[in-house]
């Protein structure tokens, strides 16, 4: 779609989402003060109050602009590595399932079915507080192990539930009229799959693709609130999960990593929901 | 809906449960850390095999699973197990606090409905004039702001800003002769002050996909003949909207309310954690805080039979919402 077609309110949403991910690939590189330098004449600054910190800083003086321009890469990299690896997993089984209907159908459905009987939120916790666990408890888990057993998780999350668009929509064209052509014509169902099967379930993945994102930042942060999300690092979620007990002392510094992360996740849904609309219509006019 | 037999059904269903179950078994002993090197401490080689065999950690995956599920079946929900081995039955936990989550997720359902269906009636009705994308914009951005947000806002300054309320806590609604002995808050009053944070910042995504749902199907239902047929006998707006049209539109409402029920557990776990609500969702957290895997497998596996009870509601009742639903099955 061109942006120029989309309403205001999708545009804001594109606007915001290219800023985020200009923050994600150049947050390093923005003169900002350091979000783990604590600024001992300055602690509690409210919104706007000072030129050297925008944002304000939280009761222990940590810059919050910083912290949240650095805490985008972290918070985005998991959710978009975890929804692409995913979606080409669960997508590949839901269409291949599906396009061979059967007893692999079912198999694979059931399997789908067992991992969303579990919610999301359970099911991310169980699995990050089972793989990322230590002989010792007192030896803290390496961060770098944290954040794979993270994303490994999120991607058994997001599985499922992109699988079963998959399947949705790969059942529906499968009977279309020139998928039943080329199989009488003798085309391989390889062949058949990547050239006719594909690129019309595509359109319904990304839609669903981006209300995963939303999810998945949803669950993300979820998770640090609950104490086992990324500890040492700045991701969006951590950053709440570190000012919630600042609350009465500096309102603000909960503010702004909120109102960020909601952002994202309106702007992400949005965007999803505009690529959806736009599938229906299409399929509205065949 | 597909077409396929209720014995079919129904061995899909079950299957879900035994897979996630086993799913879970797997996965614990799965576990980087032997289990009994959690939960077995004693230095005495005898008393310690012992102790292992006594928790069915020397058997393979699928005999632990098996052994599981038998004393699951018969009502035997695991244990916390904490060294020494002292052991305490899963059951008592569930008994104090599955109800109290239950009672956050019926209020929930019930503010969510009370708001969604006249909203989705309205907005509905007034397709395409400003009434209508007020109402559908302003509920998008709601549905899209995660629980745990409104959470922390509303916890700050309704809670602690204004005082209207407490701002964390639980009481229970009938008061115990415990509770007047320890002085503690029980009591309707202040049981619906504790929970109307929780409730509102649950509810609000809810009202606005289920707004969003209701609206859909009431446009198509607009549409039908008997719709036009009640209007040409002369019947008022309002009384159509409500008897004619709003049955026939609720299914998809009611089905995704009852499957939203085992969602709402995974949104109650972070919700009773910020309110510090003794339900099942807190219970949980703590269970795998404090490394309790057999206690997880007996939550799971609750959950999973929610899930399926659900389910199994939902496709005996759609019939009985709208009749047309179960010929189109036939």
């Amino acid at each position: 779609m061109k942006f120029k077609q989309m309403g205001i309110f999708s545009k804001a949403c594109v606007v915001w989402l290219g800023l985020v991910m200009f923050f994600v690939v150049f947050g390093q590189f923005i003169p900002l003060p350091k979000p783990t330098d604590f600024d001992i004449e300055a602690m509690g600054v409210g919104l706007f109050d000072s030129w050297k910190h925008p944002l304000g800083t939280d009761s222990n003086g940590y810059d919050l602009l910083s912290n949240a321009i650095l805490g985008a890469r972290p918070s985005m990299l998991i959710s978009l590595v975890s929804v692409f690896i995913g979606g080409i997993i669960g997508s590949t089984l839901g269409i291949i399932a599906a396009y061979k209907r059967g007893k692999l159908d079912y198999i694979v459905n059931t399997v789908f079915n067992i991992v969303l009987s579990i919610p999301n939120l359970v099911l991310g916790l169980a699995l990050v507080a089972v793989l990322a666990t230590n002989p010792d408890p007192n030896i803290e888990v390496p961060t770098s192990r944290r954040v794979f057993v993270i994303v490994l998780s999120l991607t058994i999350v997001i599985v499922p539930i992109l699988g079963r668009i998959a399947r949705g929509a790969t059942l529906s064209w499968s009977n279309r009229e020139f998928v039943v052509a080329a199989r009488s014509m003798g085309m391989k169902d390889s062949k058949i799959i990547i050239k006719h099967i594909v690129p019309n379930v595509l359109p319904a993945i990304y839609a669903v693709g981006f209300l995963a994102i939303g999810v998945v930042i949803v669950v993300e942060g979820s998770l640090s609130l609950l104490g086992v999300g990324i500890v040492d690092g700045v991701s969006w979620g951590s950053m709440i999960a570190r000012v919630r007990g600042d609350l009465e002392f500096a309102p603000h510094s909960m503010l702004v990593p909120v109102t960020i992360l909601a952002l994202t996740v309106i702007a992400c849904n949005q965007l999803g929901d505009v690529l959806r609309s736009r599938l229906d219509s299409r399929e509205g006019r065949l | 809906m597909k077409s396929t037999a209720p014995l079919q059904r129904l061995v899909q269903l079950l299957l879900v449960v035994v897979g996630s179950t086993f799913f879970v078994s797997i996965l614990i002993r799965l576990l980087p850390v032997g289990l009994e090197d959690i939960y077995v401490v004693n230095p005495d080689p005898v008393g310690r095999a012992k102790e292992i065999s006594d928790l069915g950690l020397d058997l393979n995956p699928f005999a632990f699973y098996f052994r599981w599920l038998s004393g699951f079946f018969r009502g035997d929900f695991g244990s916390y197990v904490y060294p020494g081995p002292t052991l305490e039955p899963v059951s008592e936990h569930i008994t104090r606090t599955l109800p109290v989550t239950l009672q956050l997720i019926v209020y929930v359902q019930i503010v969510a409905l009370a708001f969604a269906i006249p909203l989705g009636l309205v907005s509905a009705y007034k397709v395409g004039t400003r009434v209508d994308r007020v109402i559908s914009n302003g509920l998008f951005i709601f549905s899209s702001v995660p629980s745990f947000v409104i959470a922390l806002l509303l916890a700050f300054y309704i809670g602690v800003q204004l005082g209207w309320v407490p701002p964390l806590g639980y009481a229970p609604p009938f008061c115990s002769a415990e509770d007047i002995d320890s002085a503690t808050a029980c009591g309707f009053g202040e049981h619906f002050k504790l929970m109307v944070l929780p409730v509102v910042s649950l509810s609000i995504p809810l009202i606005a996909s289920y707004t969003r749902l209701l609206r859909t199907d009431v446009i198509a239902t607009l549409r039908e003949d008997f719709v036009t047929m009640a209007a040409s006998k002369g019947l008022s707006n309002r009384r159509i909207l409500w008897t004619h049209v709003f049955r026939p539109s609720s299914i998809t409402l009611f089905t995704s309310a009852a499957l939203n029920m085992g969602a709402l557990v995974g949104g109650a776990l972070v919700i009773e954690t910020i309110f510090s609500i003794p339900g099942i969702g807190f219970e949980i957290a703590l269970a795998i805080g404090s490394r309790q895997y057999f206690a997880l497998q007996a939550y799971i596996a609750i959950i999973a039979f929610g899930y399926v009870f659900f389910n199994v509601l939902v496709d005996l009742t759609v019939g009985l919402i709208d009749p047309r639903a179960k010929e189109r099955r036939k």
